[in-house]
């Protein structure tokens, strides 16, 4: 279920603030542009299917423009840079899990994971600044995992990948801190996607039980990610930079059994 | 690569598995101490040794050794 406009809650104000979305086809980061429409936020969105994207767009409050590109290639990413409008805010949703045990991993496992959820976010931001598109106050967020801190078995090519994410994200909040840029990143624990749902397939039902019952909260819905997402996107969180943000339902609260 | 040498190298994987717990008819989710990491040697295993993808709805639909066996043959001449 995406959106809860209609709560009578009001939230933080994105309105007429362009905000691009990559990974915006699917899970978090279509939510993340639904939630954004509705506080106002005219959302640029990317990812590699159209279709896809187009129904992101027909569930949008306010209008979406559509950029089909494949941030796992660099002269895509400078295109996208080069053509998206200026830019109030950007957040980085695209990503692949791809788990494997270490005693398989290859160099071409390794790169698949980390080209997409690492190079692909680093070098679009630098590419966005470096065409000054990000307006001054601009703030930046990426999603994490919270298992660059807390890893799963097959998970170190994806936990990896996301912990030097945490760490670009942090250097790159003190670089853009004179302009009143902000950077700040997010680290869910499981979240109710498409791919919570394949993994339940792989892994089963019962092990599966077996995982949520970590979850003091129970897992997550992409709304909650996008809420905060929102909300580090928004003036009201203008003090707020460098900062990473563990949303788990209180997994780490008594650990993972 | 038959299914004896398929169980053979899948057994060797899963260390924890004593050799000769699979056989062809065994029902791979029932073996005592199956787990999500069990299927995620799977996974690797086939894509490791036959350049095979699995997914979860393609785990979904196999219960016994031979399934998983006849389902990456089957992926291989779609190749």
């Amino acid at each position: 279920m995406y959106g809860n406009s209609g709560t009578g809650l009001s939230k933080f104000s994105l309105h007429n603030q362009k905000i691009l979305i990559t990974g915006a086809s699917s899970g978090i980061g279509r939510s993340c542009a639904v939630e954004a429409s509705a506080q106002g936020a005219h959302c640029i969105l990317v990812a590699r299917n159209k279709a896809e994207l187009e129904k992101t767009a027909s569930l949008c409050k306010t209008k979406a423009d559509i950029h089909v590109a494949d941030l796992t290639k660099e002269e895509e990413i400078k295109k996208l840079a080069a053509t998206v409008p200026q830019l109030n805010g950007m957040v980085n949703c695209a990503g692949i899990i791809s788990p494997r045990p270490i005693n398989f991993l290859k160099k071409k496992n390794l790169e698949e994971v980390f080209t997409i959820n690492y190079f692909a976010a680093a070098l679009l931001s630098g590419e966005l600044l470096a065409a000054k598109k990000m307006e001054p106050g601009a703030s930046f967020v990426f999603i994490s995992s919270i298992s660059s801190q807390h890893p799963y078995f097959g998970a170190a090519a994806y936990a990896s990948s996301k912990a030097a994410l945490e760490s670009f994200s942090k250097t790159l909040a003190l670089e853009i801190a004179p302009k009143k840029m902000r950077s700040n990143i997010l680290l869910p624990g499981m979240v109710r996607t498409r791919m919570l749902e394949e993994t339940k397939e792989a892994v089963g039902e019962e092990n599966f039980k077996h995982y949520e019952k970590n979850y003091p909260l129970g897992f997550g819905e992409v709304e909650d990610v996008a809420n905060a997402v929102c909300f580090l996107l928004s003036n009201e969180s203008r003090w707020i930079t460098g900062s990473e943000l563990k949303m788990d339902g209180g997994l780490m609260l008594s650990g993972i059994k | 690569m038959d299914i004896q040498a398929f169980i053979k190298g899948l057994e060797a994987e899963i260390e924890d598995l004593p050799p000769g717990t699979l056989k062809p008819d065994t029902d791979y989710r029932k073996v005592a101490q199956w787990s999500s990491m069990h299927a995620l040697i799977v996974i690797a295993y086939v894509d490791a040794n036959f350049n095979v993808t699995l997914s979860g709805p393609d785990l979904r639909g196999t219960n016994t050794i031979s399934d998983l066996y006849n389902l990456v043959q089957a992926k291989l001449k779609n190749v």
